[in-house]
């Protein structure tokens, strides 16, 4: 005997959240690629976007409350709630993550133009892959696959260390005021990167307690 | 606690101690391997867990699937039932309640607390003296009992200045909650509750759940209910129960943890039930 109502309002959810992690996906391609093309009007548009996202974030979060309020769920329904809302927030988050990367771009876009590093292309694709695996794996509640893709962190991990020590070492070789801002802005987005992945791995462990109950740590 | 200090712990210390975990409590009521009939036919088959002491277990389940029988097993309550009869034991201080004789003791010790209160016509004293007075205790044991009893089941601040008025002339909240005080009066070491709120407004209901769980530093409490959100709101323990289709007994499904239950049943039936998708 299903309870119609309930079901109902759990299926928008879901669908809700990851229609979330599609735009947010969207986003960061967007920031990446203003980036590589130094667009900062593109950069501009990424930010604007954002306030779709905090939107629908807010309506999630309303939604959560009003289920809970009005169903009392238990066991996997109330996991299932409690997911939207965990997952939505790592979301958000992600989302401003995009942004601060456009905002990076603006700041780029005032300096003179050189050829970014291999390695920005590599975490770049790196982490909207990782997105973009996550949302399968929240769509078809793979507990496996969220692990999988959690235990891919470490890659992100080294490709941040790498540019890190490389972005640093260029510092320390006397660059001028433009060069330092330029390395230290790079730095940032490389940071913002290498945040992706780790709330991709709190989405991962999201997933784990969906499907188990069982609060883990992972990555 | 104002001072941040207090809530300072080590950090072994860190988990909030909420409910009941397994094998925290020691056990009052060991069932083992219980079956019941009604003459032929079968209410309940191999029924086994324990109930920890001076904790709250509640029995769930849907109508029909023997979570009463059960209650009815652990005082007795049967043997008023022609042909009523149990197999497999329940072990209560070392004897089997199942096959014991001593059962004024044992009612004593069990006491129960019904779905609709019964008051007997005469007054609110009287009503809860009346099982001391039954056996036999002398005038000064009655009353103290009488002021104990009404004061743990949360009633003595609002019928101390009538005790003598007809007990009749209380509310159904405080009914309920003078049944509780007449089965307190005798020094029970387990009350077992067969649906106590299910005819109580939403206040009252709240009051008896304070006072089951205030009562359950002292007894060792059994409740059947319907209402899921009750046994998860009050609960320690709790036990679900479903009648087997194919047979038409009642048996348990799972007993767990309260927050375990409602977090995580490991039985897909136990979670269709719950989550209201059971039928």
């Amino acid at each position: 005997m299903p309870r119609l109502t309930l079901e109902k309002e759990l299926a928008a959810l879901r669908e809700s959240v990851v229609r979330m992690g599609t735009l947010v996906e969207s986003q960061i391609e967007a920031a990446l690629d203003a980036l590589r093309t130094r667009d900062p009007d593109a950069a501009e548009n990424v930010r604007r976007d954002d306030q779709h996202l905090n939107e629908l974030f807010r309506e999630i979060r309303e939604q959560v409350f009003m289920v809970i309020s009005t169903q009392q769920p238990v066991a996997r329904d109330l996991r299932d709630l409690m997911a939207v809302q965990y997952i939505a927030s790592e979301l958000e988050r992600i989302g401003d993550y995009a942004v601060r990367i456009a905002r990076m771009t603006g700041t780029l876009c005032g300096l003179p133009d050189r050829p970014l590093r291999a390695e920005f292309g590599l975490m770049g694709e790196l982490a909207i892959k990782q997105v973009h695996d996550i949302l399968e794996a929240l769509i078809h509640r793979s507990e496996h696959h969220a692990r999988d893709i959690a235990a891919h962190d470490n890659e992100m991990d080294r490709l941040y260390h790498r540019t890190f020590e490389d972005l640093v070492a260029e510092m320390g070789n006397g660059t001028d005021s433009e060069g330092a801002l330029r390395a230290v802005t790079l730095l940032l987005v490389a940071h913002n990167l290498e945040r992706i992945a780790d709330r991709v791995t709190n989405v991962a462990e999201d997933i784990v307690f969906l499907e188990t109950g069982q609060v883990v740590e992972l990555g | 606690m104002s001072n941040l200090a207090a809530y300072r712990r080590p950090m072994q210390s860190f988990k909030p101690d909420l409910r009941a975990v397994p094998g925290a409590s020691p056990s009052t009521l060991r069932v083992q391997g219980l079956s019941f009939y009604y003459g032929k036919t079968r209410a309940l088959k191999d029924v086994s867990f324990d109930i920890a002491d001076r904790r709250i277990t509640a029995i769930i389940g849907p109508s029909g699937c023997g979570k009463s029988t059960l209650l009815r097993v652990f005082n007795r309550m049967y043997d008023f039932v022609p042909g009523a009869r149990a197999e497999g034991k329940v072990l209560f201080e070392a004897e089997d309640i199942v096959t014991t004789n001593r059962l004024l003791e044992l009612r004593q010790k069990v006491g129960m607390v019904f779905q609709r209160p019964s008051p007997f016509p005469m007054s609110i004293q009287d009503n809860v003296a009346f099982a001391p007075r039954l056996l036999g205790w002398r005038r000064a044991q009655v009353k103290e009992a009488v002021a104990r009893s009404l004061q743990a089941a949360a009633l003595w601040d609002e019928v101390k200045d009538r005790l003598n008025a007809p007990a009749t002339s209380l509310s159904g909240g405080q009914l309920q909650r003078l049944s509780i005080a007449r089965c307190l009066a005798v020094n029970p070491e387990v009350i077992l509750m067969d649906e106590p709120c299910s005819a109580l407004d939403p206040i009252a209901t709240l009051k008896i759940e304070d006072l089951m769980v205030e009562l359950a530093s002292d007894y060792t409490i059994v409740i059947v209910t319907h209402n899921m959100q009750q046994a998860a709101r009050v609960s320690d323990y709790t036990a679900f129960m479903l009648m087997n289709q194919a047979e038409r007994f009642g048996e348990l499904i799972e007993f767990a943890p309260t927050g375990e239950l409602f977090n995580q049943p490991r039985d897909r039936r136990t979670e269709d039930y719950i989550t209201g998708r059971f039928g």
